[in-house]
């Protein structure tokens, strides 16, 4: 071969290189659709030919794995459970990345937060219910949902009231109700409830009531069932105070009420005044003489 | 100062210096997180909360970043709860399967108040965050691109601070 023609063969091999690297590459790619249901298994159609590794990367998982490309790419639910962004990257000689979105499921379950656990009774506002709304795979259901709160009291029928979740959430505020007693607080999206149990108790003591009597250097005292404004007995171990004044000066006794009523013996001599207060609420006053006179 | 008091305190210096524990409070700054509570309701948000929302998403964030690079799900503990922290736990597994890791450079966080729970127990806070994320298969980057994200967050209270129960990226609402 002579030399003209080596310098040829040169040449020849350079443009092909150079042709070879100035060629667009055509890099494989997938195709995901930009929005799928959790759980719900899709496929990915892919372009190119021959073997490519696919990773698939979401909020909770990652996968790495062989497929032939220029097909359908099957992906199963169980790799896209949980709502969020998805990527999809193939790689040949090159890697090409997608992504995708995963939006919630149908509802399926409900978070219910009921606070307080105990309210007094006629109390505006004093209970609060929040339900978050998530569907069969821990995902928040952001798309709006009617949620039906549901109070159930055990001596009067049930009040409904509905509301739209924003973002996954509904809630309401309640007034708890005039009598005492447990009621039961419902959440509900069709079949799907959650409840929880209020005990509404008595508020604080209304007119409370004094009587006693006398005996060998003793005053006995005790309270008339003590309730609250709408009726309700003041729940026991409620403290009512008993001040009782004489001439040797001022004593305070502490008693828990039991079985609804208060009652306490105070040593004293001579005549004595006493009262009773429960809370800010006082009751009320008793004259008396003690020590037998 | 005796002779014997010199180097000693210099041999101290010298130590921490150059401990590690030092170079991670220097280099490990908290990514930026700024919250607007205007439309957070029912519950108005006090002013200690709103400071201890802002510095625990950012402490979540840096943690979540930390476990991902490091594949640490221990690293969840401190800021996580949840499904939010079962979904990261399991992340981290499938990146030790796989060799496969996720990287955030964190460009920051604007948070936006949605709701606060009346008796305080949980709050949810849509976060747009702008991220560099990097996808390496062992030392090869594979894929690396620059996001504006739209995280819907749950968070509620632990016992002295607020924990991410739920992080989920939802798509922006078209207008």
């Amino acid at each position: 071969m002579t030399g003209k023609a080596h310098r040829m063969r040169d040449i020849l091999r350079s443009l092909a290189m150079l042709a070879a690297f100035a060629t667009p590459a055509f890099a494989a790619e997938v195709h995901p659709p930009t929005q799928v249901t959790a759980g719900a298994s899709f496929s990915m159609p892919s372009s190119g030919t021959g073997q490519g590794t696919l990773y698939l990367i979401g909020p909770a998982n990652l996968s790495k794995r062989q497929v032939t490309l220029g097909g359908d790419i099957p992906v199963e639910g169980d790799e896209v459970e949980h709502a969020g962004r998805y990527t999809a990257i193939l790689c040949t000689d090159q890697c090409v990345a997608s992504t995708f979105y995963v939006h919630a499921n149908s509802a399926d379950r409900l978070s219910l937060l009921v606070h307080p656990s105990r309210v007094p009774v006629s109390d505006p506002n004093a209970i609060s219910a929040v339900a978050f709304v998530w569907d069969a795979y821990h995902n928040l259901v952001l798309s709006p949902v009617n949620v039906k709160f549901t109070v159930n009291p055990t001596e009067h029928a049930s009040l409904s009231e509905g509301r739209t979740t924003s973002n996954g959430i509904a809630w309401i505020g309640l007034t708890s109700a005039a009598k005492s007693g447990p009621a039961n607080l419902e959440a509900s999206i069709g079949n799907l409830s959650e409840v929880r149990v209020v005990q509404q108790v008595a508020s604080d003591a209304c007119n409370l009531r004094i009587h006693g009597s006398s005996s060998a250097r003793k005053i006995m005292v005790e309270t008339d069932p003590v309730r609250d404004c709408s009726g309700n007995f003041v729940p026991d171990g409620t403290v009512v105070s008993f001040t009782l004044t004489d001439a040797a000066g001022k004593t305070t006794v502490d008693v828990p009420i039991k079985k609804g009523v208060a009652k306490v013996e105070i040593p004293a001599v001579g005549r004595a005044r006493i009262t009773a207060a429960s809370g800010v609420v006082t009751g009320n006053e008793l004259d008396m003489t003690g020590g037998g006179e | 100062m005796t002779t014997r008091q010199f180097f000693l305190l210099a041999a101290a210096t010298l130590i921490f210096a150059t401990s590690p524990l030092f170079i991670v409070a220097v280099d490990d700054s908290l990514p930026q997180v700024t919250l607007n509570a205007e439309n957070l309701g029912p519950r108005s948000i006090e002013e200690l909360t709103s400071k201890v929302i802002v510095r625990d998403y950012a402490f979540a964030w840096q943690t979540m970043a930390q476990a991902l690079e490091q594949n640490r799900t221990d690293l969840l503990d401190g800021y996580f709860t949840g499904t939010a922290k079962q979904n990261l736990t399991q992340l981290v597994a499938d990146e030790k399967k796989t060799d496969v890791r996720v990287r955030y450079l964190d460009h920051g966080h604007k948070l936006e108040g949605l709701f606060y729970s009346p008796a305080g127990d949980a709050m949810q806070l849509r976060d747009r965050a702008r991220l560099e994320i990097e996808v390496m298969d062992g030392q090869k980057v594979i894929h690396s691109e620059e996001v504006s994200l739209q995280y819907m967050v749950l968070m509620t209270p632990g016992a002295d601070r607020w924990l991410v129960r739920d992080l989920e990226v939802a798509p922006e609402a078209k207008p």
